[in-house]
């Protein structure tokens, strides 16, 4: 009784959904980083008025609760527009979106952060915008989003738990399966937890830590 | 909303995509080579997962013979219940082999075979609870599995009854786990997942204490409410299992005993 | 267009029921922050404390919330906590796991707070005569309290959304549960839960707002 029936095969299984949990959260994370940065970059050049449509919808991505997010671009995608679309790209497509609703925020914050005194004088001493975009606002700019960044990116780590609504199955998901196999939810979800925590933590340090040595500056 | 629905639109055509198909559904099955099942995979004996995690049980071999037929290859997708008719309606699965009942809210949506397996309702109640009835459960906390047949009817019947609290969980399996930690006092649900979860060993302290007053769950098939063309052959295909006796040997397989009919007396289907 | 009839008129005649449940949603989403927000102010005084096993404590709290899926804490509420035998009801379950979820970042957004606020404050405090708990009260907790307003509003959104994990412990009275209770009677997917949300948009707008003009009362100086 108190010994586990886990066998090498359920960990194999375990395995196989973190590492869907990884793709589904490097995929959306990547995508949405770019989409951020061009939303971000975008609103901050056309200011708050023209801006104002595209600030409408990426504040629903971070309004509305992720699982009703996915299951109506599910509906949407599937049961109205009729797309022949698997699970794991409506997954993706939605945690891309809701990535860059965030980071286009995080972006806008730090090119923001870059002084304006700053920037005027690398144009006056002849740089393009493209020159000033590049040399000027990357650098600082990232000291000041990076650590933001990658508590985004372990966040949507962490919400690509919801995606089973999907018929993803990812790592929470391959715990329930085994757990109603096997009947010991207390160890395989302690052991789905620290899997979680065993990537997220260092991360989050590193980002503490990137914030903490670029703020002394 | 327009505009939220053009983005997702404008993205979802940039990724990998085949146009929707104007073919009737049964063609595109049998083109694709695949039949995709909805099956739910924590509800034994109908549809579980061996010790490698490959799904077996009854629905699974049903969607195997069924795949057969059509002379294509089977895949079981995994639905929780109340995600059984959204896969389909979304295009994830052609069909549902999952034990699901044929009401007439749910006809609105898809389409039904003819009953291809009846259920009995049993009540399963916590030893320590005292339940030995299904009566018994009147004022008690009693939970079953959302968005199903036993599910709906419990519920209504605690509103009747005027006390005690109905919990709906997502799966099956949180329903018995639930059950046997003693966070609901009993449940209602198939006689064959009863028997099935108290026989496994998995769930001690909890017993099978008797049948529910509902009606015979028939459960059927479903796909598309307008695929006229496969619910015809979804139809044929049940009567040639029961004619061809292979209806009574997954019974045998599977659950074992006395095998349920599937025909309602005095009306035609 | 669209292969596909919609039926708003079944999701619009739910609409009671589903308001219903958005005063749950909200009821949950207050409470949790209600003693979140005590909770951490208590985490934050273990930190502070420089006792070795309290700060821990506040440590190991802080990184598990952060670290480890909100969906997966309150699962944990319920079915972890159930092994134990302790039992608590679905409401009570999220209402905790999303408490402890609240707690743990809303401790890390004091620390980020208490960075702002000069160590010479406290000790010019200490010199006045206050002790350590009076200096902290009077001075340290009110400042924080400010500077970390507009994180707290924004964990406030987020525990608003996170009501939408009960369905997971058996809960079916708050929005998110009464929309896919709906939704397993009548399957009009796509029509309930666009309603739900924008239910969803219009509360975590109001809160928003509402924080706003509470913080433009509060903290004019």
């Amino acid at each position: 009784m108190f010994d586990t029936a886990l066998t090498a095969a359920d960990f194999a299984f375990l395995a196989k959904g973190a590492g869907v949990t990884i793709l589904v959260t490097l995929v959306s994370v990547l995508a949405g980083t770019v989409l951020g940065i061009l939303f971000g970059v975008f609103r901050y050049q056309v200011g708050p008025v023209l801006a104002a449509p595209l600030t409408f919808v990426l504040d629903i991505f971070r309004s509305i609760p992720l699982l009703i997010q996915l299951v109506l671009a599910n509906a949407f995608l599937g049961t109205i527009l009729r797309l022949n679309i698997s699970g794991f790209a409506v997954a993706c497509i939605i945690l891309s979106l809701y990535t860059a609703a965030f980071c286009a925020e995080i972006v806008r914050g730090g090119i923001e952060a870059v002084p304006a005194t700053t920037r005027r004088a690398a144009r006056s001493l002849g740089m393009t915008w493209g020159q000033d975009m590049r040399e000027i606002v990357l650098p600082l700019a990232t000291r000041v989003a990076l650590p933001s960044w990658i508590g985004l990116a372990l966040g949507v780590m962490k919400d690509s738990a919801l995606v089973y609504i999907v018929q993803v199955t990812e790592l929470l998901k391959s715990t329930q399966i085994l757990i109603t196999r096997l009947q010991e939810p207390l160890l395989l979800l302690m052991i789905c937890g620290a899997f979680y925590f065993v990537i997220s933590f260092p991360l989050a340090r590193f980002g503490g830590y990137l914030e903490k040595r670029w703020s002394n500056d | 909303m327009k505009k939220t629905g053009l983005a997702v639109a404008l993205l979802a055509a940039t990724a990998a995509m085949s146009a929707p198909s104007l073919a009737d559904k049964l063609d595109d099955i049998i083109a694709s080579g695949t039949l995709r099942c909805a099956v739910v995979l924590d509800f034994p004996p109908m549809g579980m997962r061996d010790e490698s995690n490959n799904p077996i049980g009854f629905d699974v071999d049903y969607c195997n013979d069924l795949a057969a037929a059509l002379g294509v290859t089977a895949e079981i997708v995994e639905t929780p219940f109340p995600e059984r008719i959204p896969a389909l309606m979304s295009g994830r699965v052609d069909v549902g082999v999952a034990s699901t009942s044929d009401t007439l809210e749910r006809a609105k949506t898809v389409g039904m075979s003819i009953p291809y397996f009846a259920f009995q309702m049993a009540v399963t109640a916590n030893d320590a609870s005292g339940i030995t009835s299904f009566e018994g459960m009147k004022g008690k906390t009693v939970g079953a599995t959302a968005g199903t047949f036993e599910a709906i009817a419990l519920e209504k019947q605690v509103n009747e009854w005027g006390e005690g609290t109905f919990r709906p969980y997502q799966t099956q399996a949180d329903v018995f786990l639930a059950l046997s930690q003693g966070q609901i006092d009993a449940t209602v649900s198939t006689s064959t997942v009863a028997q099935s979860n108290v026989k496994s060993g998995n769930f001690p302290g909890i017993s099978v204490v008797g049948n529910a007053p509902f009606d015979i769950d028939y459960v059927a098939l479903f796909t598309n409410r307008e695929e006229y063309g496969l619910i015809n052959y979804l139809n044929l295909f049940v009567n040639q299992q029961v004619r061809t006796g292979r209806y009574a040997e997954l019974y045998e397989k599977w659950v074992g005993g006395d095998l349920p009919s599937l025909t309602v007396d005095n009306v035609y289907r | 267009m669209f292969n596909y009839t919609f039926q708003w008129k079944q999701a619009l005649a739910r609409l009671p029921q589903m308001l219903d449940g958005a005063l749950v949603t909200m009821q949950i989403a207050i409470l949790s922050m209600a003693i979140g927000i005590l909770l951490a102010v208590l985490l934050t005084m273990f930190r502070l404390s420089g006792l070795r096993l309290l700060s821990a404590i506040a440590r190991t709290w802080v990184e598990i919330a952060r670290n480890t899926p909100a969906l997966f804490q309150i699962y944990m509420a319920h079915f972890g906590l159930g092994s134990f035998g302790l039992h608590l009801s679905p409401f009570a379950s999220i209402l905790l796991g999303i408490t402890f979820n609240n707690a743990g970042y809303l401790t890390e957004n004091f620390r980020g707070a208490l960075k702002a606020i000069p160590e010479t404050q406290t000790r010019a405090a200490r010199s006045l005569g206050f002790g350590q708990g009076g200096a902290f009260r009077y001075i340290v907790l009110p400042q924080m309290l400010r500077i970390a307003f507009l994180p707290m509003t924004n964990q406030m959104v987020w525990a608003i959304l996170m009501t939408s994990l009960g369905v997971t412990v058996g809960m079916n009275s708050d929005l998110y549960g009464v929309t896919q209770d709906l939704n397993a009677l009548t399957f009009r997917t796509f029509e309930l839960f666009a309603l739900a949300a924008v239910i969803f948009y219009l509360i975590t707008k109001v809160i928003t707002l509402g924080a706003r003009l509470i913080a433009a009362r509060l903290f004019r100086y």
